[in-house]
């Protein structure tokens, strides 16, 4: 009897403790999605993404066909908040923008970077920021400790990514400097740019930190990182200009993702740095 | 192969199965397996178990098979744009030659990267949105227009101008001589440059990944940035593009089997192109043995009996008999048949003929004889509008051949395949023009069947009496190239007898020719004046002309300069330029 009061108790307790724990679950409002996003409803919502990106977006190892990730577990937890179905669309990294900016695409959400120059072309939700890191062979044979130290330093970068910018700023101070400039290759996927540090084809490889990072973890002996850059660059969704209605569901729903916590979960199962959160908002250039 | 780039072989099981947890394992790049390292037989076998596994995984087959949808549409969609593009840039017209030239510039100039981008993101603009699937077939087929186009007039270039004159003067139009007689010649030309290009573009639909297409290598690509095992994964990719363009070669090998003249083809060979494409044979000499019967019963025992007996009644349907007088022999009925009007012809500068005014009666045979460059030939190709009079008119039958009288003057109809054939005029050249990829036979019945609609039994029946004729039944099944030159001329008779013409052309049937084979064609010549058929034949064969002509017609420089009876113009020429070209042919060739 005694043990039956207890367990009762427990049950209850642990029930309460539980809505406690989720209280944010009960602001997602998908039943009102009709009324909310009329426009949106019932559609499927496309979302562009480049599966070659871990740990952001990648393929499942246990189903090729699905998509996996950060960025897409994310995009899930939200579409599912505010009532909207979605389906992620594959594709080459530098298509994606292009394909949102045309219209054949909804949104772009693949460990995409807020950039003055790309929000002219689109609007963005921001919702972490980024940090940039350097992955050299093991031992950093070159020295390489910063930015700086990358002059006449074969380096390699993803096409059409803001490293791939960032190293041809730094060649040209280093022309300035009266050192020597930068050789820079260009990959088109994560995995080619690794293979070129592996290789001893490229001297360093400018990627996401956290990539980086999982890479150095992954491949102690191959690999380590060189030097990390706080670059303040915020990641985010981005949608093309006046998808108001997308926009503003995409706003709604991550902010719901950082108030129920959903996010610092998924950062951390993705082995990525929860202090990476900030605070969601909508950038209209 | 041993060292870095093949994962860890012990880590992972391979395709699908790995959780994110022990993804490290797989990711390990290079693998430092210390004191368990396996032995590298054993790396090397695992490394192809794994190879084998991707190569059967339905997640790069499902790529595959997109590749390859791509690629066929694309592939069938490019070889029509890319056949009209090529008759464009073969126009006489220049601005649609220009318009071609200008697509083929531009689509060969760019990236097709390009291309497919903005295919997909800049059409939208202007509101037109294409799914995925839709801009790279579409996106392909443009780029392969304008590669096979080239490939495709390479192709209809090598195919000698005499086939399609041919072809012409049997009142073929354009788009029948196009696909009945260039186009199957053509495509041993074509067939090695297409195969390229359904090669390259197979392999070449990993750049549509730019545009959301999620092909072989683009999936291959995404499996090896989740798993970094980049040596397993690419095999295995490479491997399954290598099957898929071996087979393209091999279907490669069999159309150009088929295409080859060169080679007797075997029957096997043949079923199996036929089982693998469901492409019947022309003719199978084996399926049609009912044909050989009928040639050895049915020979006639000499072309009268052909042309102007049994034809008549063998003739039914559309094709009416030839209007030779039966019976009727060496002789003409003083009707005019055909009536050359001073008729001019100029090429450039070079008057070829300066005024020529002749008339054939029905039932006569005119031979025109002369130096070279005198324009006989040219004469004959005027009056069945092979060639387009500058001056004068000419009329067969009392009708102008392919011009309408608009005033005084005359301008050709637009349909002058149609006025050809209507016309009916055989016409055999000097160097016989057969079709070289039809045999005896089918180059017999091309145009009854094609132009004059006739049933097809009917007209091989027909070919058939007509080949035994000539004395050639045993041979109606082979192809030209396998029968002498005097067999191949007698062929181009019996083809030209098969339309039921009312006029007989012959551009000097027997100069191409060895000497012990000219009798035979000249006799098969003999025996259809015999029958009463209207002809006018340029010769050099004196003797012919003196047994067989009714008027010999004596050219030079443009003009007649003698005509009359064969005894007159040839016994006793009044003309000095006759009496020289005379002696010089007695001279060289002996036969008088």
């Amino acid at each position: 009897m005694r043990s039956a009061r207890w367990l009762l108790a427990a049950v209850v307790t642990g029930a309460v403790v539980m809505a406690l724990n989720t209280p944010a679950a009960a602001k997602c409002e998908p039943e009102k999605a009709g009324t909310t996003y009329p426009n949106l409803v019932g559609k499927k919502i496309k979302i562009a993404v480049d599966p070659s990106t871990p740990p952001y977006t990648i393929r499942d190892p246990n189903d090729f066909e699905k998509i996996v990730g950060f960025d897409a577990d994310m995009a899930r937890a939200v579409f599912k908040c505010v009532g909207l179905q979605l389906d992620f669309v594959s594709g080459a990294w530098s298509g994606l923008l292009p394909s949102v900016i045309a219209g054949q695409n909804d949104a772009m959400w693949s460990n995409l970077y807020y950039t003055a120059e790309r929000a002219k072309q689109v609007d963005y939700v921001v919702y972490m920021q980024a940090g940039t890191g350097a992955l050299v062979p093991k031992g950093n044979p070159k020295k390489l400790k910063s930015m700086d130290d990358t002059c006449g330093i074969r380096a390699a970068a993803g096409l059409g990514t803001v490293e791939e910018a960032a190293f041809r700023e730094q060649s040209r101070k280093c022309v300035a400097a009266g050192k020597a400039e930068i050789p820079q290759v260009s990959y088109p996927d994560v995995a080619g740019g690794v293979r070129l540090v592996q290789n001893d084809r490229a001297d360093v490889m400018l990627t996401d930190l956290a990539l980086v990072d999982q890479l150095a973890r992954d491949n102690p002996t191959a690999f380590e990182r060189g030097f990390a850059v706080m670059t303040g660059f915020k990641v985010g969704v981005a949608v093309k200009k006046g998808r108001e209605d997308l926009l503003k569901a995409l706003g709604t729903g991550l902010k719901e993702m950082q108030a129920d916590g959903t996010q610092r979960e998924l950062l951390k199962k993705y082995g990525l740095d929860p202090s990476l959160q900030i605070t969601s908002e909508t950038l209209r250039n | 192969m041993m060292t870095v780039g093949c994962g860890n072989p012990s880590g992972g099981s391979g395709v699908p199965g790995r959780s994110l947890e022990d993804l490290s394992a797989g990711k390990r790049v290079t693998g430092d397996q210390g004191g368990a390292a396996p032995t590298a037989t054993s790396a090397v076998l695992q490394g192809l178990r794994e190879m084998v596994l991707y190569i059967g995984s339905p997640f790069l087959l499902r790529g595959t098979l997109l590749a390859l949808q791509i690629a066929s549409l694309a592939m069938v969609g490019g070889l029509v744009l890319g056949l009209v593009l090529a008759l464009m840039r073969l126009s006489s017209f220049l601005p649609v030659r220009g318009i071609a030239w200008l697509y083929i510039w531009f689509v060969r100039g760019t990236p097709q990267l390009l291309q497919l981008v903005f295919l997909y993101d800049a059409l939208p603009m202007i509101g037109i949105k294409l799914d995925t699937f839709a801009t790279a077939v579409i996106g392909f087929a443009l780029n392969e227009a304008a590669f096979s186009a080239e490939i495709i007039r390479g192709g209809i270039l090598s195919v000698n101008r005499t086939q399609a004159v041919a072809a012409a003067a049997f009142g073929m139009g354009p788009f029948l001589t196009l696909r009945r007689i260039i186009l199957p010649q053509a495509m041993r030309a074509i067939l090695p440059g297409m195969a390229n290009d359904t090669i390259a573009m197979i392999k070449l639909t990993s750049l549509a990944s730019v545009i959301f297409v999620n092909e072989l290598t683009f999936r291959s690509q995404q499996i090896v940035s989740q798993n970094f095992k980049f040596f397993t994964v690419f095999a295995a990719a490479g491997a399954i593009y290598l099957i898929l363009t071996t087979v393209i070669s091999a279907i490669q090998a069999l159309l150009e089997r088929h295409f080859n003249l060169e080679l007797e083809r075997a029957a096997t060979t043949r079923s199996v192109l036929a089982r693998l494409l469901g492409v019947g044979r022309r003719s199978q000499p084996s399926a049609t043995p009912e044909l050989e019967n009928l040639g050895a019963v049915r020979e006639p025992a000499n072309v009268v009996e052909a042309i102007g007996g049994p034809v008549r009644r063998v003739v039914s349907g559309p094709l009416p008999a030839h209007d030779a007088v039966p019976g009727h022999t060496n002789g003409a009925d003083g009707a005019p048949f055909v009536v050359c009007e001073d008729v001019c012809k100029a090429y450039g500068a070079r008057e070829v003929l300066r005024g020529i005014t002749l008339s054939v009666r029905r039932g006569e045979v005119v031979t025109i004889m002369g130096p070279s460059g005198s324009g006989k030939s040219t004469l004959l190709r005027l009056i069945n509008h092979l060639d387009r009079l500058d001056r004068g008119e000419i009329t067969v039958g009392g009708g102008l051949v392919g011009y309408e009288r608009i005033g005084a003057a005359l301008r050709p109809v637009r349909h002058l395949a149609k006025a050809r054939a209507e016309a009916r005029i055989g016409m055999v050249f000097q160097h016989f023009n057969l079709f070289d990829h039809l045999t005896a036979l089918q180059n017999v019945i091309e145009a009854p069947i094609r132009v004059y609609g006739e049933p097809h039994a009917a007209a091989v029946e027909r070919g058939m009496t007509l080949l035994s004729s000539v004395g050639l039944a045993h041979h109606a099944h082979h192809l030209p190239h396998r029968l002498s030159g005097g067999q191949q001329q007698r062929v181009a008779i019996a083809r030209a007898l098969a339309i039921s013409p009312r006029l007989m052309l012959f551009d000097e049937p027997t100069s191409a020719l060895d000497p012990e084979l000219v009798g035979d064609v000249l006799s098969v010549i003999r025996r259809l004046a015999d029958t009463g058929m209207t002809m006018i034949v340029v010769t050099h064969e004196v003797r012919f002309a003196r047994d067989v002509a009714d008027r010999v017609v004596f050219m030079d420089n443009g003009l007649i300069v003698e005509e009359g009876g064969p005894a007159e113009v040839l016994g006793a020429p009044k003309q000095p330029r006759t009496q020289q070209f005379l002696r010089l042919v007695e001279r060289e060739i002996g036969t008088f």
